[in-house]
């Protein structure tokens, strides 16, 4: 054996492996090295945060500041409720307007219909607002917004509008055992005296009788409505 | 030069040049960055492949891509072994032919039983990338196929020589094993001695805001051993955290670990994070392993084995992964859907809001330190078993 060659050939095979790993290794390092020089300027991966949807216009949100500060949710992080003045006065917006607010949410509502003079929910009602707060998606606010048609006093229809709305948050808090509800449930109770709905709303989700309705049955109601705008 | 000796050469230097591919694949990943890697019988020529979901990626990034995984980041590529083997083989190969010692029944005896340790490593390998990752790498393919015939043609070259003398044969066995274990230690050790450090990473990506579970979203998975508290941010559609939990139980940290897991569909019929549905089905499913809550381990494991039927069934119809999930599991029926399971999961999703999570999977946070995403792969063993000996965060390099 020729031990010169076999060393020659020894040491140029050898020489491949060595060579492919200093120079991938080099390039790596040198690699690494301008990935963390230009860290700052590489895509950054998109961070989880609450849904923030196109028809949440500046007027919404500052509606909705106002309405969540003034009932409570927002100042004292805790469900307190406005009452229909209360309301009135921090919407600073007629009926009509408040209303109006809310028409962007067509599919993501439920108008939960009660019978005449009474605050309880039955199993249509329950399924529908079951339905409507598991749909929570990114939003961080749901609203019940309860009414009474107009019979009755003011001072009553007011009780039985504050009853609904309240009898809606216990469903909540029983049924879903949530942490946070506290911090995203806001109640307004406008009785019969500010914002009553009128037949546009019909053809949203309703509970209680498809066929029938008039004002005062969309009106004995808690309007209820996950609102995906971060404030 | 006989036609045996040349068509061993020529199978040696195939199976460098496949195994070379290979070893720069693995090497040009320690810079911690995503690349695309040579998918080929012809590397270098077609373009190289960037799906992350074919064979020679799925191979690239599994366990057995590697060994030591965890005293070096990403390990010491099996590749480069190949490569330093094939190198040999060409050397005696060479050796054989130049210095006329084709004849030498010593020395081709040595040289078949060489070629039997790529053979017998393509075979081992082999049947892991097909039964164990189901997975077909067109480079391995092609370092198998080297290995064989190389091994034929060192059978044939030794049936052709006229020499029969085999004194000395122990000691010529003895020096030239020397000399291959040389060729396969050098690269290694040169490989080990040049690797970049990065323990200067682990530790720096970030921890959880608001770790507490005050929803009751986090699903214990694994064995619930009093190990460290992880928490796997997780999509039971997504190939990744399939790759994931193969390389976590390869590693054999998994018994270390009291696991959670934090659903995280990539699914915009839920998760309205995601702009596009990235894997259509993965809100149901996760759904399915909500609903199971204790036996969630078995829905994770079928989903993860029937990731590809549900994904490709749900973009079709999206009530399929239901039927399929209920198929498997009917006792899931009447809770997938429900109120209550939607709004648990969207819980889970709201806890990543909480702690301002990257909306990616799958991510590891270790007693609340996160698993840096360029670890979850090939630095998996190297950078847990860190932070399962630390744990401490450390400031961003």
């Amino acid at each position: 054996m020729n031990t010169p060659v076999h060393a020659g050939l020894a040491a140029a095979c050898l020489a491949v492996p060595a060579i492919l790993v200093s120079i991938g290794i080099g390039d790596a390092k040198a690699q690494l090295a301008a990935n963390e020089a230009s860290a700052s300027a590489q895509p950054q991966v998109a961070v989880a945060a609450a849904a923030d949807e196109g028809y949440c216009s500046a007027d919404l949100k500052k509606v909705l500041r106002r309405v969540l500060q003034s009932c409570g949710l927002l100042s004292s992080g805790e469900v307190r409720g406005c009452q229909p003045l209360e309301a009135k006065n921090v919407a600073t917006l007629a009926g009509d307007d408040f209303n109006k607010l809310f028409l962007p949410l067509k599919e993501r509502a439920g108008i939960i219909q009660f019978d005449k003079e009474s605050p309880d929910l039955d199993a249509g009602d329950l399924a529908l607002l079951d339905r409507t707060f598991a749909d929570q998606r990114g939003a961080s606010y749901f609203f019940v917004v309860s009414r009474s048609s107009p019979e009755g006093s003011e001072v009553y229809n007011r009780n039985l509008s504050q009853q609904r709305g309240e009898g809606v948050l216990h469903h909540l808090q029983d049924t879903f055992k949530d942490q946070d509800l506290n911090k995203e449930v806001g109640i307004l109770w406008l009785g019969e005296e500010f914002a009553q709905l009128d037949a546009e709303f019909c053809s949203w989700q309703r509970s209680g009788d498809p066929g029938a309705c008039q004002s005062q049955d969309l009106n004995r109601s808690a309007f209820v409505a996950w609102i995906d705008c971060r404030l | 030069m006989r036609p045996f000796t040349i068509v061993f050469l020529v199978a040696a230097a195939s199976g460098m040049f496949f195994s070379g591919f290979s070893t720069w694949d693995f090497v040009t990943h320690l810079d911690r960055d995503v690349h695309d890697v040579h998918c080929s019988f012809i590397p270098g020529v077609l373009e190289s492949d960037s799906s992350a979901s074919s064979g020679c990626h799925v191979t690239l990034m599994s366990p057995y891509s590697s060994v030591f995984r965890a005293a070096i980041w990403g390990g010491i590529p099996i590749a480069l072994g190949g490569l330093a083997v094939f190198s040999f083989l060409l050397f005696r190969g060479l050796d054989l032919a130049l210095n006329r010692r084709e004849d030498d029944k010593r020395a081709t005896t040595f040289l078949l039983l060489a070629t039997l340790l790529p053979v017998l490593t393509s075979l081992g390998m082999g049947y892991l990338s097909m039964v164990q990752l189901g997975a077909a790498c067109k480079l391995c393919i092609g370092i198998y196929i080297s290995s064989v015939v190389a091994f034929g043609a060192a059978f044939g070259i030794r049936a052709q020589g006229v020499g029969e003398d085999m004194d000395g044969f122990g000691r010529e066995f003895g020096l030239s094993f020397a000399e291959g274990v040389g060729f396969v230690l050098v690269p290694a050790l040169l490989y080990a001695a040049l690797a970049p450090d990065y323990s200067k990473y682990v530790g720096t990506c970030g921890t959880l805001l608001k770790p507490e579970d005050t929803n009751q979203v986090l699903l214990p998975i694994g064995q619930q051993v009093s190990g460290k508290t992880t928490i796997e941010v997780f999509d039971p559609l997504c190939p990744a955290c399939k790759g994931f939990e193969g390389r976590l139980a390869a590693s054999g940290m998994a018994g270390e670990l009291k696991r959670s897991a934090l659903m995280f569909p990539l699914d915009n019929t839920c998760n309205w994070m995601v702009s596009n549905t990235l894997h259509p089905g993965a809100c149901m499913v996760s759904e399915a392993v909500l609903c199971a809550d204790a036996k969630a381990d078995n829905v994770i494991v079928w989903a993860f084995e029937h990731q590809d039927e549900l994904r490709a069934a749900a973009a079709k119809n999206p009530d399929a992964a239901k039927d399929l999930v209920t198929g498997a599991f009917p006792e899931l029926k009447a809770c997938i859907g429900s109120p209550a399971v939607k709004s648990r999961l969207n819980k889970s999703l709201r806890f990543a809001v909480a702690n301002q999570l990257p909306v990616l999977t799958p991510q590891l946070y270790v007693e609340n330190t996160k698993l840096c995403d360029a670890d979850t792969d090939l630095g998996l063993d190297y950078a847990l078993s860190r932070l399962l000996s630390n744990g401490a965060t450390k400031e961003t390099p």
